[in-house]
């Protein structure tokens, strides 16, 4: 793998702990890399197999579920 | 295959079509009959925008029966693509994760598809035989939550061919054959996925594909000679080669439990491919298995209710009950098919009732019991 290899990863964040702490993050100024491209969702338990797939599908290098 | 006006014409409003039909039984008011009067009215009317365009199965029942060969599963087909254009979309099953897996298998995707083959059996890079596996390896990761253990089918099909002395070669190189996409209606897909494979099978030099799926054979026997004419390979499925070739190899069978069981025809390889004895033949190379034939049975079997991946409803679980009942009624103790998909749906099904009857492929039933 090159060292230019920028992976674009989707996050699907759950509403009521990680995306609060990734809006934390942003208030808080910490800087972090822009790779990551969020969605947030209101549960991680409403997120179906298929978004994943769909994710791969569009161009995405990795996918985060984080809930 | 555009049906013609002209084809179409031949309707003499019968009805054989919508009396034969397991969705016009329990889905009130569909009618191929009344689809096809309505289309001949109307080329490009309202047929576009109905729901009910997405509702058959492509079981071919009504299509083996009617009297003027009409294909309807074939007409209601290439009206699909048309659908589709004027935003008419399928309702997916399963979330959509088998269409999607198809598209990436469209666009292109590194695969590991040889992994499991290495485990179970020898394979090879080139040869004359190519075993096409389908896309049993992605419903081995799908249906883990029905219990389903499908690549063992493919373990077992391996460990049967390598009994009557063949390496196939498996690729990593396989896509999907594109029959989900065919059959509603995405014609881009099919054509982008039949056009890889056809490239893989040469690749691989092989003269014979031995197709593990019926659905697989049916798309290659029915789709790809009519988009590519004549293959420049033989095609055959599983369980033609099998009883052509396991009666004069080294291999006897002997059943470790005696028992009755039916075999459920699968549409594709029965009456869209005319295979009915093959599967049979090899079921009665086990001794002490009684095949029961269940009341619809061969030309007339019921389809395992649903097809590519959509449109799953009340209705196919119906369906999929009343088989499971008239299993139980043959007096047998287990469901054999040839299809991974009547294997999942009738699984499914059982599953959320307190039928108890096993449902098994043959490649395996078959590999459980060599001597």
């Amino acid at each position: 793998m090159s060292k230019d290899f920028n992976p674009r990863i989707l996050t699907f964040a759950c509403n009521w702990c990680s995306y609060a702490a990734a809006d934390l993050a942003g208030v808080s100024r910490f800087q972090y890399p822009p790779n990551m491209r969020i969605i947030r969702v209101m549960c991680s338990g409403g997120i179906n197999p298929n978004y994943i797939l769909k994710a791969f599908e569009k161009g995405a290098d990795g996918v985060l579920i984080s809930g | 295959m555009q049906l013609s006006k002209q084809q179409i014409d031949y309707c003499m409003e019968c009805g054989v079509c919508t009396g034969s039909c397991p969705v016009a039984m329990e889905l009130e008011g569909f009618s191929p009959r009344g689809m096809i009067k309505r289309t001949l009215g109307e080329p490009d009317g309202n047929i576009l925008q109905s729901r009910d365009i997405w509702a058959c199965l492509s079981c071919s029942r009504c299509s083996d029966r009617c009297p003027v060969g009409i294909d309807f599963p074939r007409f209601i087909r290439t009206y699909r693509n048309k659908a589709r254009q004027k935003g008419n979309l399928p309702k997916f099953s399963h979330h959509g994760q088998f269409h999607t897996i198809t598209a990436i298998q469209a666009k292109g995707v590194k695969q590991d598809r040889i992994g499991w083959a290495k485990k179970a059996g020898k394979i090879c890079e080139k040869g004359d035989y190519f075993y096409f596996t389908g896309c049993i390896t992605y419903y081995d990761v799908g249906f883990k939550y029905l219990d389903l253990n499908m690549i063992q089918s493919a373990e077992n099909n391996l460990l049967l061919l390598n009994k009557t002395g063949i390496e196939p070669v498996v690729s990593n190189d396989e896509c999907c054959c594109g029959h989900d996409a065919f059959w509603s209606g995405d014609d881009d897909t099919f054509s982008t996925l039949a056009e890889k494979n056809m490239k893989t099978i040469a690749a691989a030099g092989a003269k014979t594909v031995i197709f593990g799926c019926p659905e697989g054979y049916s798309m290659f026997r029915e789709a790809y000679t009519e988009k590519f004419g004549s293959l420049p390979f033989e095609i055959i499925h599983i369980t033609e080669f099998l009883a052509r070739e396991l009666p004069n190899a080294d291999v006897s069978f002997k059943s470790k439990v005696k028992k009755t069981v039916t075999f459920q025809d699968p549409c594709r390889l029965g009456r869209r491919s005319g295979i009915y004895d093959a599967p049979r033949d090899l079921i009665s190379l086990v001794p002490g298995t009684d095949l029961a034939e269940m009341e619809h049975n061969r030309e007339n079997a019921i389809c395992c209710g649903t097809t590519a991946w959509m449109e799953c409803s009340s209705c196919s679980k119906s369906m999929q009950k009343d088989r499971l009942k008239e299993a139980e009624a043959a007096g047998a103790r287990m469901i054999i098919t040839a299809c991974p998909k009547c294997q999942i749906h009738l699984t499914c099904a059982k599953k959320n009732t307190d039928h108890n009857i096993d449902i098994m492929d043959l490649g395996s039933f078959l590999a459980e019991n060599i001597d």
